[in-house]
Order: structure tokens, then C-alpha cells, then sequence
């Protein structure tokens, strides 16, 4: 597959999205395109695909062939049996109502006899092991298994390219390492090419033969190899809003740095003498809000929990485990079915004192632009400025909340709630689908707010986030609390059995010190 | 359906279910309004259920439009047990058929507010007269049957015609409607 | 059951055929035994949740008997005043009555067949079979479906934003716009997901044209002609019933 100078600009927008790129995808190969959120991946993936130009408001220059011919002048359908998309969005890629038809309606595009297709829906559904769901409604459907089937759907297809945004970005630390062994084991059994959007790398590092970085300014600046890659921009790649590989961050937060970095945990290790130290200070205050036995509908029987003053609390687990629905208790959003639930504020103006942030950003959106919906959280105008500036909105304050990008969106949905100084901020998977930079701007923002004394209760399920800035952590499994406590007790539960993976600080101090791991 | 995106099939039916939603909830407002002002109490308030028509049409600009919308909300209307039962499917498809006529006679071509209250209007037209054969207001007196098509054409072209307007265009500025006839054109004029 | 397996289209076409041919009739008896052998049918032949069905059919009841009285107290003038019955505190007229009871029986027949259809179908089915028996383009059959998903979704969304709101602080502002502050994000919403699955669809290879295979394929078998058939034959002896016993009369257009 060949991408010749390929320039695009939205109707709407002053400056072009992408500007000249060009590169190829070969057979069997596994690229990983990395860039700070907003940058064009997305619109890049869609004109590989064949969407772009012709669903596109803008315009498109340069060239997308397949083997030589021109993916435009492809008829409409043909394209789909070449190359596979799974999107950004889970909840939007479905039309049918269960999950064998769901699989079935790509076959029946592509005039697959009845007869054949019973097998091949079951062997995709095998596949990513989705087959004891088949008669499943699709709604039904936790965050990751939608993930799986929209893979399952593409897979049944046979595509020799599969075009993945984002797959990972809601999925927990194990469902994520599955994904993606799933996916390698696929690319060696049926040879296809994968060409995988993501922030954070550090999963994929085993098998991305090739990266390429899209600049802030819509144009490649770099695609080769991961290593040379990192050895070679390090440091502007921050600037640039690419996570580098959790190892080398690390290694140049030591100083130890000095090319080539170290891409893994055992390779940082090696480098290391001493044990990298946990954050101090994870003393939590008296209770703030106070759950005994509250229960919600079918989902949660007499759960017991406490978020104490002043603390900075993680809450983790599974998909599916119960965390949005358990935030949304604590927040208030949702009412208790039963059991005792006290708040320090009455509940008339307790949502002056609260905040909360959506899993889904579009959620918290009530008017017609970025910037009214600032000025709507009751911003005065140099605060709104100052906000846009924070969440690189500023060119883009007239749009419409919904034209932005999955990592825009987020960034907004949640300077919505840093407007007011809120006692209390809840913030669910605050950082899904952020470049590096944002990432660590959101959270120097939030411990920032946290010294100042706020309570902040945040769901996520990076657990480096959790390492680095947690005071206390709630784990939920199969709808219950699992464990309470502060991070580095956690490291030394079964985190396996939480689907949880430990911090990249812990991992590389195991392997220092061989395999007994001891707590600092 | 040749010349039809997908998507503006998908919108189409999306817009239908939201309002076929919509229509059943105004079933009870009727009912009141009925239990104090009689038969004509639901001719006040009838324009609502050509709304969809409308905001389909306006949006989506394509022969057909205002057909299909009706006909699948009354549809799912159904689905979702109205008393009426299938007998509304075929309300519905005229309520849809008259909305539609009248973008017909501007020849698919002028979408400003008065084609949108005349859209309306004949709507309004065409549901009475079935209604007259149908429900029978033959058997009510002349002067009462008169005002009920009054209001019911007053009706249509505001609460259709003049309220689908002003929904569609508070939804254009989001948007979200940048893929569709109604975003581009406003796009034009913000261009100009 | 044998009604959930008949053909959709069988069913849809049959039932729309009888309830026009029962809309042109007009007495209070054919509709009541109609509605009756309608309930039968269903809870004979049809395989569905009880309790759901009563659920649906008490509103409709209730419908019907509000009906009942609109219709006496606000019937135009009788033929024949002289003939009245006594109902529980006024006196009407007999004629009143009847037809207020024929219209409200003609409400519950309608009512209930579109029950029988409701609750022995499945929605995708009935897609399926309108698109392989009658010729329904697969654009527009698809199209529907992708449109129809959203209906679970549509409360969730609506909690959704009503959480959103009370989450943002109501702004002090006029009634009209605080409306519009949840239609548009609703409907907004609507139309951006929309869009995304209509993509989608397309990115599989949907292109609407016919050729496509199925993978349920939906046929017409000999033994889903027995419900046409076995319900236009009741439906032919209630009307030879009300001929016998003359009280068969055209419809025309009572209120
Ligand atoms: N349909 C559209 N119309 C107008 N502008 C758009 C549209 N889609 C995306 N954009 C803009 O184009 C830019 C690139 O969007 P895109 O979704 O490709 O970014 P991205 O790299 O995928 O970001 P993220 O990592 O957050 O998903 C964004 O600034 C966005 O606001
Ligand atoms: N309103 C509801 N009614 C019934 N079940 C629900 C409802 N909301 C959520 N659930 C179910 O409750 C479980 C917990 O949902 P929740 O969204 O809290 O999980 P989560 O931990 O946030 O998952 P993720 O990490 O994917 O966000 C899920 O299995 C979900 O299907
Ligand atoms: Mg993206
Ligand atoms: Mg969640």
C-alpha cells in the first residue's frame, strides 16, 4: 500500500490537517502510527481506508493506492475487502442488533453464499474468543468485548490490511496485553498488515516492525524503527506529544540516558543500580464521603466504602467492573437504591462544590461551542482563554464541541470542570486518548489542584498514573471492591486477579533485584 | 433510493425513531385537550406529528424525505403499541404523503420557512380529509368541522412548519449537519 | 410457536389486510368477537411473555373505555332521542351508546392485532423478510436497522444529559432555551453517532445495491398461508354471524 504526498484540509478549518505525507505499508508488516492527539490520525486513517475523499467536507490532495491502483477509482465495496478498519469509537461501528449478524452483515456485503457463512462468523468469533457470545445482544457488550467484536467483524472479512485507531483506549491493562496478543498471533497465522493508531506504545513494542511520527504540523518527521527513532528525537517527542516508551522515560528522569535507550523494562534495569523511589507523602485525611452498604439497581449489592479529605484516589479494575457506576453513586449523579451514603455538602448545592467528568466527553457538552461551553461552567473571559490556551483549543474556540477530537473532546469536557474551584473532582478515564503531553499536563494540573486541597476521586486504568499520583487506590472486581489501600500495598497483591498490571517503576525494580520484590 | 447516501438513510430513521417517541408522548396531551374541547382538542396540537416531515425534508433535501420519515416513526409508533395500531401506518404515510406533495410542487427546490409552513399546512389538509372518511367528521356539524380544519392548519404550519425550522437550524449551527444539504448551504452562507 | 416462526411479511400483510376490511364494518359485536378470537389466536398460537402482554393490552383497555365516554358526550344529535338507555347517573341516547361501543371495540381490535404482531415478531426478521419477499431496498431496510438500534439507547442518553445539566449547573436562562438545551444535544448526538455507524457500514463493504447474500434467509412456506387463510375465514363467518342475526351495517363514518 502506497501513500503519495497526501495533503488534506477540513472545510472549516484554516490550516490543513495533513500536509505532504508519504509512506508504505508492506505485506505482513506491523506500523504503528504515533502523534500528539489531534494531529490528523484519525483523518489519516480514513483516507487509507477510501472514506476520505469521498465523505470528506474538504479538500484532499496526493494519492492512497493499493498494489498500484488508486484507492478512489476503486468501485465502492472492493475497498473493504483490502483493507479493515476497526475505529475510535466502539459504540458506533455496529448496525445490527446481535453479535453473530453483526459479524454476518460484512460477509453478506461481500455475497459470501449463506451456506459458508455459519463457519466463518464462528471462526472469527473463535478467533478473538468472543464464540460463547454469538446469540448475544450487542448492547450488552462490556467496553472491551465491543472492541473484540469490531476486530471479529473485520477478521471475518479476510482483509490483508487492518486498520486499527485507538483500540485500546478504554480497555484495562490484561484486556489490553490480550488484544494485542491476539493481534500478533493473527499477523504471523494469516501474514495480514496491521496499522495500529496509539498513544501509549509500550504494549505494542514487541510487535511494531515500524513507527511513523505525524507532526503537530500534519506532516511525517519520522518513520523507521522504533529504537533509532527514540534515540534520535527523545526530546523533542514530548514537545511533539508522543509518549515515549515508559523505559526511556524513566531512564532520562534517572539521568542515567544516554543513547540507545532502553525500550523495556529489563533492558532499563540492566542500567540500574538502585531501586526507583515511589512518590512520598501518601497520608490520607479524616472521611470526606462516607458509602456503607449502598446498592444500585442490579449492579451493586452493599458495597462500603470511604474517600477521605484531601486525598488523591485512584479507582481501577476490570472492564465491566463497576467503576463508572460506582462514581457515579459517590458524585451523586445516580441515586442509591439503598444503604447510607453521607456527603459533606446538602445535596441542593452540592454540585457547587462537586465536579464531575464523563466517561464519555460528549456526555458533558450542553451548547454550540468550545468556547460558550466554557463561558457556560461560568468562566470569566481571561479564565476561558487561559483554559483554551491549557487544552490547545484556542484556534478552535468557535467549533462546535463535537467536531473536535476524541483527545480534544476529553481535554475539554474536563477544563469544563477545572473552572470552578470545586472541593471535590471526579473524574472518570480522564485521560483516555491523550498524547503523552497532555497526559502529564492534566495531571500536573490535578496535583496541583490537589496540593491546593481538593479531593480528587479518579477512575483510570494506567497504573503508572496510579504510582505516580495516587494517595489511595480503590480496585473494583466483578462489581465489588476488591481492594483498598495506597498504591504500593497494591503492588504487592495478586494483581493478575484484578486484570491489573504493575507500575513500570515496580516492574523494572523486580527486575533488578531478581524476582523477591521488596516495598520501599 | 438510488441517489441517497447511506447515512442520510441512517439520520432519516434515527430522527424517526427519536420523534416517533416524541409523537407517542403527545398522545395524552391530546387526550386532555379532547376531554375538555372535544374532537378538535387534538387538531391544536396535531402539527406536532408532522414535525419529523419536516426537519427530515429541510435536513436531508431529497424526494422522498418527508415520506419515508413519517412512515417509519408511525411505524415504530406502532412497534412501540400505540392503540391506534396499524391503522396509524396508514395515517401516517398519508400525514407523510401531504408533507411531502408540497415540497413536490416546489420541485425539491426552495426549502425557505414559507415552503416549510405550507409543507405543513398540506400535511394538515390531507390528514383531514382522511380523517373526515376515516374517524367520520362527516358526522359532526359543518361550522365545528370547519373550525377543526382551521386549527389544524394553523397547527400544522407552526408547530410543523415553523418549530421543525428553528430545530433543524439551532442543529445546523452545532454542526453536526456539515455532511447534509441543510449544513453545506449554511456553510455557503457563512462563506459569503 | 407457530406464529413467532410465520413469515413477517405473511403476518404484516394479513393483519393490515383484516384491519382494513374490519374498518369498513361498523356494529358493536363483530370488533368484540374479533378482539376476542385476535386474543385467543395469540395466546394459542404465539410463544411471549405473558405478564407483557397484559402490560400493553390495560392501557389500551383503558384507552378504549375513555373513548367510550368522549364519544356519548360529544355525539352529535340523535336520529331517534325517544330511544334511551339508562347508564349509571344519565339517561343517553340507545343509538349513542351503540355507537360509542362499536368504535370502542373497533379500537381494541386494532389494538390487539397489532399485539398479535408486536409480540410473536422479531424486529430484524421482519426486516429481513420485507427485504427478500418484498423487494424492500437493502439501503433502506439497513438503513433502518442501524436507525432502530438507537432506540434502547435514547433513554440512557436522555438520563445521560439530565445528569449533565444538573452536573454543569442550570444556567439562569428562559424556559424555551433550557428545552433546547436538551433537545439539541440529544438530536445532536443522534445524528453525529448516526453518521459514525453509517460509515462504518460502508467501511464493510455496504454498498445498498441487491446483490447481497443473507445469512438468515427468510422463505414463504406452504404452512404460513394457513394464517391468512384460517383468519379471513373467522373473519367471513363473524360477518355471515352479523347477516344472520342482522346487525351488519357499513361503515360510515360515526364519531
Ligand atoms: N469532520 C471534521 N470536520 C472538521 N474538523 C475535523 C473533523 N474531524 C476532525 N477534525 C479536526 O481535525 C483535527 C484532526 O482530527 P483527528 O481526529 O484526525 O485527530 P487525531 O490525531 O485522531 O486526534 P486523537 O488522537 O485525539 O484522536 C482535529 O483538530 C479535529 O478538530
Ligand atoms: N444502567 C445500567 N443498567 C444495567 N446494567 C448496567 C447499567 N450501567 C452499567 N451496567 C453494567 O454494569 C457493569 C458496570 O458498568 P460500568 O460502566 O460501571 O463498568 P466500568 O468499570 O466503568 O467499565 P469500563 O472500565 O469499561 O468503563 C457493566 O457490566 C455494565 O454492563
Ligand atoms: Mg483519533
Ligand atoms: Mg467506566
Amino acid at each position: 500500500m502506497n501513500i503519495q504526498n497526501l495533503s488534506l484540509q477540513y472545510d472549516d478549518m484554516d490550516a490543513p490537517v495533513l500536509q505532504n505525507v508519504t509512506f508504505s505499508l508492506g505485506e505482513k508488516e506491523c506500523v504503528l502510527l504515533l502523534g500528539a492527539s489531534g494531529s490528523g490520525k484519525s483523518t489519516l486513517s480514513r483516507c487509507l481506508t477510501g472514506i476520505y475523499p469521498k465523505e470528506l467536507e474538504g479538500m484532499m490532495e496526493g494519492e492512497v493506492t493499493f498494489e498500484g491502483m488508486p484507492v478512489n477509482e476503486a468501485s465502492p465495496g472492493t475497498m473493504s475487502r483490502r483493507v479493515g478498519t476497526v475505529f475510535q469509537d466502539p459504540e458506533t461501528q455496529f448496525c445490527m442488533l446481535t453479535v453473530e449478524d453483526e459479524v454476518a452483515f460484512g460477509l453478506e456485503n461481500i455475497c459470501v453464499p449463506s451456506e459458508k457463512m455459519e463457519k466463518r462468523v464462528e471462526t472469527a468469533l473463535e478467533e478473538v474468543g468472543l464464540l460463547h457470545r454469538k446469540k448475544a445482544a450487542v448492547i450488552s457488550l462490556s467496553g472491551g468485548e465491543k472492541q473484540k467484536l469490531a476486530l471479529a467483524c473485520i477478521l471475518a472479512m479476510e482483509p490483508p490490511v487492518i486498520v486499527l485507531d485507538e483500540p485500546t483506549a478504554n480497555l484495562d491493562p490484561v484486556a489490553t496485553d490480550e488484544f494485542i496478543a491476539l493481534l500478533s498471533s493473527l499477523k504471523e497465522l494469516k501474514n495480514i498488515t496491521i496499522f495500529v493508531i496509539e498513544h501509549d506504545l509500550d504494549p505494542w513494542i514487541d510487535i511494531t516492525d515500524r513507527v511513523l511520527m505525524l507532526g503537530r504540523n500534519g506532516s511525517l518527521f519520522y518513520d523507521g524503527p522504533l529504537q533509532q527513532g527514540v534515540d534520535r528525537y527523545a526530546r523533542d517527542l514530548y514537545e511533539e506529544g508522543i509518549a515515549v516508551p515508559g523505559a526511556v522515560r524513566m531512564a532520562m528522569e534517572t539521568g542515567t540516558a544516554t543513547p540507545p535507550y532502553p525500550l523495556t523494562a529489563r533492558g532499563l534495569a540492566a542500567g540500574l543500580s538502585a531501586p526507583l523511589k515511589a512518590v512520598s507523602g501518601r497520608e490520607n485525611g479524616p472521611a470526606l464521603i462516607q458509602a456503607s452498604g449502598i446498592s444500585y439497581k442490579s449492579i451493586f449489592s452493599n458495597v462500603d466504602i470511604t474517600i477521605s479529605e484531601g486525598s488523591f484516589t485512584a479507582i481501577a479494575g476490570p472492564n465491566g467492573s463497576g467503576k463508572t457506576t460506582l462514581s457515579r453513586l459517590l458524585a451523586g449523579i445516580d441515586p442509591v437504591s439503598s444503604g447510607r451514603l453521607t456527603r459533606p455538602f446538602p445535596d441542593k448545592d452540592w454540585f457547587q462544590h462537586a465536579g464531575y467528568v464523563f466517561q464519555n466527553p460528549e456526555h458533558q457538552f450542553l451548547t454550540d461551542s468550545v468556547w460558550e461551553e466554557l463561558a457556560y461552567s461560568g468562566a470569566g473571559d481571561e479564565k476561558i482563554e487561559e483554559l483554551l490556551e491549557w487544552c490547545g483549543l484556542t484556534d478552535r474556540k468557535d467549533f462546535h464541541p463535537f467536531t473536535l477530537s476524541q483527545g480534544e473532546k476529553r481535554r475539554l469536557s474536563v477544563a469544563t470542570m477545572l473552572v470552578k474551584d470545586q472541593e471535590i473532582l471526579f473524574l472518570d478515564e480522564p485521560t483516555f486518548g491523550q498524547d503523552a503531553k497532555s497526559t502529564s499536563r492534566l495531571m500536573d494540573l490535578l496535583k496541583e489542584k490537589h496540593r491546593a486541597g481538593t479531593t480528587i476521586v479518579m477512575i483510570t486504568h494506567d497504573m503508572d498514573l496510579v504510582d505516580r499520583y495516587a494517595t489511595g487506590v480503590v480496585v473494583m472486581k466483578d462489581r465489588k471492591i476488591g481492594f483498598t489501600g495506597n498504591p504500593d500495598e497494591l503492588w504487592n497483591e495478586d494483581l493478575v486477579a484484578f486484570q491489573l498490571k504493575e507500575p513500570f517503576r515496580v516492574r523494572t525494580n523486580r527486575l533488578i533485584k531478581g524476582d523477591m520484590y521488596v516495598p520501599q | 433510493m438510488k441517489n441517497w447516501k447511506l447515512k442520510e438513510i441512517v439520520v432519516m430513521s434515527v430522527l424517526s425513531v427519536v420523534f416517533a417517541v416524541v409523537y407517542l408522548a403527545f398522545l395524552p396531551v391530546g387526550k386532555v385537550l379532547t376531554g375538555f374541547f372535544g374532537p378538535i382538542g387534538y387538531d391544536f396540537i396535531f402539527g406536532i406529528w408532522f414535525i419529523v416531515s419536516i426537519i427530515a425534508a429541510y435536513i436531508i433535501r431529497k424526494p422522498g424525505a418527508a415520506f419515508l420519515s413519517e412512515t417509519i416513526a408511525a411505524t415504530v409508533e406502532v412497534l412501540l403499541g400505540n392503540a391506534a395500531g396499524p391503522m396509524l401506518l396508514i395515517s401516517g404515510m398519508i400525514q407523510g404523503l401531504g408533507a411531502e406533495s408540497a415540497f413536490a410542487m416546489t420541485g425539491y427546490r426552495r426549502y425557505n420557512l414559507g415552503t416549510l409552513m405550507f409543507s405543513g399546512m398540506m400535511a394538515a389538509v390531507f390528514s383531514f380529509v382522511w380523517g373526515y372518511f376515516q374517524s367520520g367528521y362527516a358526522a359532526l356539524a359543518g361550522g365545528y368541522v370547519l373550525l377543526m380544519f382551521v386549527t389544524r392548519l394553523i397547527s400544522g404550519a407552526i408547530l410543523a412548519g415553523v418549530a421543525g425550522k428553528a430545530l433543524s437550524d439551532a442543529l445546523a449551527k452545532t454542526g453536526v449537519l456539515s455532511g447534509f444539504a441543510l449544513g453545506k448551504e449554511k456553510r455557503k452562507k457563512h462563506a459569503a | 410457536m407457530y406464529l413467532n416462526n410465520l413469515n413477517p411479511s405473511v403476518k404484516a400483510l394479513t393483519i393490515l389486510g383484516l384491519v382494513v376490511a374490519l374498518a369498513l364494518l361498523f356494529d358493536p359485536v363483530t370488533p368484540a368477537l374479533f378482539t376476542l378470537v385476535t386474543i385467543a389466536v395469540t395466546f394459542l398460537f404465539g410463544d411471549f411473555r405473558r405478564k407483557y402482554y397484559l402490560f400493553y393490552l390495560i392501557p389500551f383497555t383503558i384507552f378504549a373505555v375513555g373513548m367510550l365516554w368522549t364519544t356519548i358526550a360529544f355525539a352529535d344529535a340523535p336520529k331517534n332521542p325517544s330511544e334511551t338507555v339508562g347508564l349509571i347517573w344519565w339517561e343517553v341516547p340507545r343509538e349513542d351508546v351503540l355507537v360509542a361501543v362499536s368504535l370502542s371495540f373497533r379500537v381494541l381490535a386494532f389494538a390487539t392485532m397489532s399485539l398479535l404482531f408486536i409480540f410473536t415478531t422479531n424486529m430484524v426478521e421482519f426486516l429481513l423478510s420485507l427485504m427478500q419477499q418484498l423487494r424492500l431496498p437493502p439501503k433502506l431496510a439497513y438503513g433502518i436497522m442501524a436507525g432502530y438500534r438507537f432506540l434502547p439507547m435514547l433513554t440512557t442518553e436522555f438520563r445521560q444529559i439530565r445528569a449533565a445539566h444538573r452536573v454543569r449547573g442550570m444556567g439562569q436562562e428562559s424556559r424555551w432555551k433550557r428545552y433546547r438545551r436538551f433537545a439539541v444535544p440529544l438530536l445532536a448526538g443522534a445524528i453525529r453517532k448516526a453518521e459514525r455507524t453509517a460509515v462504518a457500514m460502508e467501511s464493510k463493504g455496504f454498498t445498498g445495491t441487491r446483490e447481497r447474500t443473507f445469512y438468515r434467509n427468510i422463505r414463504v412456506r406452504k404452512k404460513d398461508w394457513l394464517f391468512p387463510a384460517g383468519m379471513g375465514a373467522i373473519f367471513l363467518l363473524l360477518i355471515l354471524l352479523s347477516l344472520r342475526f342482522d346487525y351488519f351495517s357499513w361503515y360510515q363514518g360515526q364519531l
